[in-house]
């Protein structure tokens, strides 16, 4: 029993992890760019897929040169959904990206389905065995899972705290127009924020799909799971986004103790629609 | 040094300046006073490019600079305190600084700066960890005043500095101001209480509804029986 109880915590650390990168790259864009960005969760699935695209045939890339420029490919997707189509809507209303934003992932979705189909896909590497640690089972590619986003979440703080740029977003992130007035310049801090965000989707997506699988709708269902993390959080607080992920991943593990598995995704959901009872919306309206 | 010449601005369809005249010479403070809502921050904000005004001519040193950017203001030597939230809350004070510092470009010379900025005020230094958004209203607008006069700017347009402060902490804000301006910086500041910024300032406005209706020495606009009564409350 306590070892089972120990593989649940280890499964909600570990799907934590992930939340917790889908919901720090949310946040950010978030924090400065100050809108709800609903493609977000298209980027985690692309990223899966632009990976499965290069190991796929006629390329059949190993694993390990196919993962760089999967990542790649993401963040130019990123970038290219702020350079053509949120960088002309720099000035529009929160409503107005927040429409365009649920444009783009519906899109971005369809899009993936048209090349891949909607059917569930893998990678195709045979399941290994896990190795036991305390009667806690754990794969390789989990452990993958664990060390990349440890070595993420430290590279993300001497970024955010030591970095001049990282700061300069931290600073745009509380306060744009202050920002401006001071002469920080926010066009690059912009597109960081974007290749940040667009790198943390994509590492998070292959690094789920390794762990499970691929579908065109896995982005969707990760989005909310992200936004939920990020309420708990406090919307644009970054190590706020990192806990709010680690709570979604723990509570929805540990209440399969409890419910049926089936409603897994309901706990993600819950937390959502409760977290924004709370809050109201400001997050979708301008604040007074 | 500055110069404002009949300028017409505003908000989209709502203009809130309607022809405002003002001339700041090199090394003076000058004060504009004024009601609540009668255009005083929108002044300052269309001084330093955050809005665009409508028309009129706005000179600095020579320059004609109504349509140019804050950014090349900045680079042109005039910095904007604007008037409530001036610092980033979730930032330290030292990265407040840091971030201050950015038109100075070179790290060292922002290394420089910033410890002549401890150096005068030991108090941020010992904060200097701290939340930004920790410190209390006086020592924000401190930090404000520091990271922006850090930068040695020629003009600094200041809005409402005395703005929810304790009358003992508005006095040492502007024995601060007082001092930065002898090291030769020109301010331009607005107030809506006035009478300590009118005691400082070497000549003051007073803007109402948008038109500027007087213009005095600080201390003869203190005498002035209208605006004691008007604006100064009796
Ligand atoms: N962003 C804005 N959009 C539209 N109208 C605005 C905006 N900001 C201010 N106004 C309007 O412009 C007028 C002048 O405002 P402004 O902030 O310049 O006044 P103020 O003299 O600074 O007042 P206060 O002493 O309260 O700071 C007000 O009627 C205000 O309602
Ligand atoms: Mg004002």
């Amino acid at each position: 029993m306590s070892s089972f109880f120990l593989q649940t915590i280890f499964n909600g650390i570990l799907a934590g992890c992930i939340y917790a990168l889908f919901a720090i790259g949310l946040t950010l864009i978030y924090g400065v760019l100050n809108f709800v960005n609903f493609a977000h969760g298209e980027l985690i699935m692309w990223g899966a897929y632009f990976l499965y695209f290069l190991m796929d045939r006629p390329l059949n890339l190993p694993l390990s040169i196919a993962f760089l420029p999967a990542l790649c490919l993401t963040i130019l997707l990123g970038l290219g959904s702020d350079r053509f189509i949120f960088k002309p809507l720099r000035k529009a209303s929160r409503l107005t990206l927040l429409i365009t934003s649920l444009g783009l992932s519906f899109f971005l979705r369809n899009g993936a389905q048209f090349f891949w189909g909607a059917e569930i896909r893998t990678y195709g590497f045979e399941i290994k065995r896990g190795m036991k640690l305390f009667g806690v089972s754990i794969t390789p590619n989990q452990l993958a899972i664990i060390v990349s986003s440890t070595l993420c979440m430290i590279l993300l703080y001497l970024f955010f705290y030591k970095s001049r740029m990282g700061k300069s977003m931290r600073a745009i992130s509380d306060d744009l127009e202050l920002a401006r007035v001071m002469g920080i310049p926010s066009d690059r801090a912009i597109q960081f924020t974007w290749i940040i965000a667009s790198f943390l989707a994509g590492l998070g997506g292959i690094l789920l799909a390794l762990d499970t699988n691929l579908h065109p709708g896995m982005g969707l269902i990760n989005l909310v799971k992200a936004f939920a993390a990020t309420l708990l959080g406090g919307v644009g607080n970054l190590w706020g986004a990192l806990l709010g992920g680690m709570i979604i991943g723990l509570s929805e593990n540990i209440a399969v103790l409890l419910l049926s598995p089936g409603y897994k995704d309901a706990i993600a959901f819950g937390i959502m629609v409760m977290m924004l009872l709370i809050r109201s919306s400001t997050i979708f309206w301008p604040k007074e | 040094m500055l110069e404002v010449y009949d300028l017409y601005s505003g908000y989209g369809k709502i203009e809130v300046l309607h022809g405002v005249f003002l001339r700041v010479s090199h090394r003076e403070i000058v004060c504009i006073i004024g009601p609540n809502g009668s255009g005083k921050s929108t002044l300052l904000k269309s001084i330093f490019g955050l809005i665009k005004p409508y028309r009129g001519k706005i000179q600095f040193m020579g320059l004609e600079i109504s349509q140019k950017d804050p950014e090349e203001k900045v680079a042109l030597g005039i910095s904007y305190i604007p008037q409530g939230r001036n610092i980033f809350p979730s930032l330290s004070v030292l990265e407040n600084l840091e971030m201050g510092a950015t038109p100075l470009r070179d790290p060292l010379k922002m290394k420089k700066a910033i410890q002549e900025i401890f150096d005068h005020y030991p108090l941020l230094e010992k904060k200097k960890r701290l939340k930004a958004g920790s410190l209390s209203g006086g020592e924000k607008q401190i930090l404000a005043l520091a990271r922006t006069s850090m930068i040695k700017p020629e003009l600094i347009l200041l809005d409402e500095p005395s703005l929810g402060l304790a009358p003992k902490v508005v006095d040492q804000i502007y024995r601060e101001i007082d001092l930065i301006n002898h090291q030769g910086v020109t301010f331009l500041i607005v107030e809506q209480n006035a009478r300590k910024a009118l005691r400082l300032a070497h000549r003051a406005y007073v803007l109402d509804l948008g038109v500027n209706r007087l213009e005095d020495t600080g201390e003869g606009l203190l005498q002035n029986e209208e605006v004691k009564r008007l604006y100064l409350g009796g």
